[in-house]
């Protein structure tokens, strides 16, 4: 047994279109979530979330590669794990003359849980009082938390949910938060995606990007956050010392730019230093030396007026990363 | 699987098009034997005596006249010759007034019976194709893999839930249908040919059988094309085109294989129809040896329509259910 919960290698997936053209949603992944902890999955729109998240769940088929869940090859040993993992994929998929107590009978007894397990559920996500509604008369949120109760209908060990926060209000996606971060502490690996970012931030504990259905960047998200350290410069002559600190091996970037060095250059550049969104005379280098900031600056004369760390956050870091991947960028 | 199986009857039950349809399946031929009963109600003397006033004395008596010397014309060889006058009259105005008695062995090969068949077999394509088409339109199939992720056994769940409902109600209808023909006949001092009821039976026994197939043929098809609106188009197109592609393409003894003789003959035991191709040329231009076989009345049995619809059956499964383990769920 790995101590990897989920772990691909080499995934890809080709959708073929009916005029015959091929689509790579995803290309040569390798994935890997440790055991525990919150890991976000991270990803412009169309970057292969949803694609890779329905292969490791055996409604889609790769084209090429591995996936491991608990150790276990799948989609070959997936109904032996299958009853270990809850998930949310995309929107949520009930029968509409249903009720929401219902439909979670219907998936309670295929698994043989008892009955009882879907009152839990339902209790948990917030739905008491309204079960006995048909699903088709709930609101997007409630639609999303009767998802999330589907889930909890297997007392899971690794729950992926793919945008759970989807509609929620923001009483609910607080909830959500909640008892994501609870499942964590309490020994349940999640796999998290979400476009609201922050929201990431506060609850995952490491966290993997992808970009058009590559890998970007993966690990803690403190990690990944300090490897994208910054800080900000004020000097009286800001092209003087974009040039020496320039020389002396260090990126910087900043409204005295030479012509030529725009942002899309640096792949981990920072776009809160993007032109205009500073004072003209600001810099921002990307180290986490300060001291080494300070004597190059110092050697060639150039005084500092201020020098400060730039708060680095999951957004602007995603951001970033994923300049080139956006949608409009293919 | 008995989870499985427990679950899919519980889904059946909770869909109510398929209450409708099991509603309709009882309802519809009720109201065929009903209108059975009234068209073959005995004529009152009121009802002879207004029949003999409007068809005109004379022509009538004379073909009752003729009735008494040839009785076998009028299927009354075996009528004393003291009740003979009464027994043609009855028989001639009868035949004027256009109601005749109930006839059990019509009602099986061409009459009520053979109509309840094909209501049942309607109306149970429709609930195998509806059950899990809205399955597919809803997109809660998925849901339901993310459960059990064993395809094979979904799939074998639904078909025999599906199979098991579409048999039991089958049955019950016909014979329903066959014990209100033989208690209508009784009251009516009607005798029944000996073995008439164990071929009505028979026949209701092949019926449900029948039945079941079309429940599982709608099914099975509607896992293959995911679309309750597209399983509905081919079904059309194949009763009424192929059908009709079978006449057109011509050759010898297409007819042979067109899937409503087929079917009827699986339900009734023997069809026979009416086809010339086979023939010598001699036989259609009128000039005929005295010895040549130009008999175009063709039969199809049991067994070959039994055969028919069961390969058609198995390989429509067959396709199906690969079908359904190998494609991508959306
Ligand atoms: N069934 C399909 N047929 C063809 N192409 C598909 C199909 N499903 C997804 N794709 C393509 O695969 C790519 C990845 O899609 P996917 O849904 O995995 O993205 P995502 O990361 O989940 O995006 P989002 O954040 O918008 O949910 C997209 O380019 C999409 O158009
Ligand atoms: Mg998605």
């Amino acid at each position: 047994m790995s101590a990897l919960v989920i772990e691909t290698s080499g995934l890809r997936k080709e959708y073929t279109s009916r005029r015959g053209g091929r689509r790579v949603a995803v290309q040569g992944l390798d994935l890997a979530v440790p055991a525990g902890g919150v890991h976000g999955f991270l990803g412009p729109n169309g970057s292969g979330k949803t694609t890779t998240i329905r292969m490791l769940l055996g409604l889609s088929r790769a084209t090429a590669g591995s996936m491991r869940l608990f150790g276990e090859e799948v989609p070959q040993r997936l109904p032996s794990v299958i009853g270990r993992v809850g998930a949310v994929v995309e929107s949520p998929k009930f029968s509409p003359h249903l009720t929401g107590r219902q439909n979670l009978l219907l998936l309670a007894r295929s698994i043989s849980a008892p009955d009882a397990r879907v009152d839990a559920a339902v209790e948990t996500v917030g739905l008491t009082g309204r079960d006995a509604d048909r699903y088709r008369s709930y609101s997007l949120g409630m639609k999303q938390r009767l998802a999330i109760a589907a889930t909890l209908l297997k007392d899971p060990d690794l729950l992926i949910l793919d945008e759970p926060t989807n509609g929620l209000d923001p009483a609910g996606i607080r909830e959500v938060r909640d008892t994501v971060r609870d499942l964590g502490a309490a020994g349940v690996t999640v796999l998290l995606s979400s476009h609201i970012l922050a929201e990431v931030q506060q609850v995952c504990t490491s966290a993997t990007i992808i970009g058009n259905g590559r890998l970007l960047a993966s690990g803690t998200v403190d990690d990944l956050l300090a490897g994208a350290a910054a800080h900000r410069v004020v000097t009286p002559d800001p092209v003087l010392a974009a040039r020496v600190l320039r020389a002396a091996g260090l990126a910087v970037t900043g409204p005295a730019e030479d012509p030529g060095d725009h942002p899309g250059d640096h792949r981990a550049g920072h776009p809160a230093d993007h032109p205009g969104s500073e004072p003209d005379h600001a810099l921002t280098v990307e180290t986490d030396d300060p001291a080494r900031v300070t004597r190059v600056l110092a050697e060639a004369g150039v005084w500092l007026s201020e020098l400060t760390p730039v708060r680095q956050d999951l957004e602007s870091y995603f951001l970033a990363l994923t300049a080139d991947d956006t949608l409009g960028g293919r | 699987m008995g989870a499985l199986l427990k679950v899919e009857l519980t889904r059946l039950r909770w869909r109510r098009a398929v209450v409708l349809l099991l509603a309709a399946a009882v309802l519809v031929p009720a109201v065929v034997v009903g209108a059975t009963a009234w068209g073959t109600r005995p004529l009152s003397e009121a009802d002879l005596a207004s029949a003999e006033s409007d068809f005109g004395g004379r022509f009538l008596r004379q073909e009752v006249r003729s009735c008494g010397r040839t009785p076998e014309f009028y299927g009354l060889e075996d009528v004393a010759a003291a009740e003979l006058p009464e027994a043609c009259r009855l028989a001639v105005v009868s035949s004027y007034a256009g109601r005749s008695p109930l006839d059990l062995s019509d009602s099986l090969e061409s009459g009520a019976m053979l109509v309840v068949a094909a209501v049942l077999v309607l109306l149970l394509v429709l609930l195998g194709t509806t059950f899990v088409g809205h399955d597919w339109n809803t997109g809660s199939m998925s849901n339901q893999l993310l459960f059990e992720a064993r395809r094979g056994r979904v799939w074998a769940a639904k078909a025999l839930a599906v199979g098991a409902v579409g048999l039991l109600v089958a049955l019950l209808v016909s014979l329903a249908c066959w014990l209100a023909l033989l208690a209508i006949a009784s009251s009516r001092d009607l005798s029944a040919a000996d073995g008439m009821l164990l071929d009505g039976v028979e026949q209701c026994l092949r019926t449900g059988l029948v039945a079941a197939g079309a429940a599982f043929g709608g099914y099975a098809l509607t896992m293959l094309l995911r679309s309750t609106v597209a399983t509905l188009g081919v079904v059309f197109a194949l009763t009424v085109l192929g059908g009709t592609l079978i006449g057109v393409l011509g050759g010898q003894e297409t007819q042979r294989w067109q899937p409503q003789l087929n079917v009827m003959a699986a339900v009734t035991n023997e069809v026979t129809y009416y086809d010339d191709s086979g023939l010598e040329p001699a036989c259609l231009t009128g000039m005929a040896r005295p010895r040549l076989d130009c008999d175009a009345t063709q039969r199809i049995g049991a067994v070959q329509g039994g055969s028919y619809v069961g390969v058609v059956l198995l390989a429509l499964g067959a396709v199906s259910v690969v079908s359904f383990r190998r494609r991508d769920v959306p």
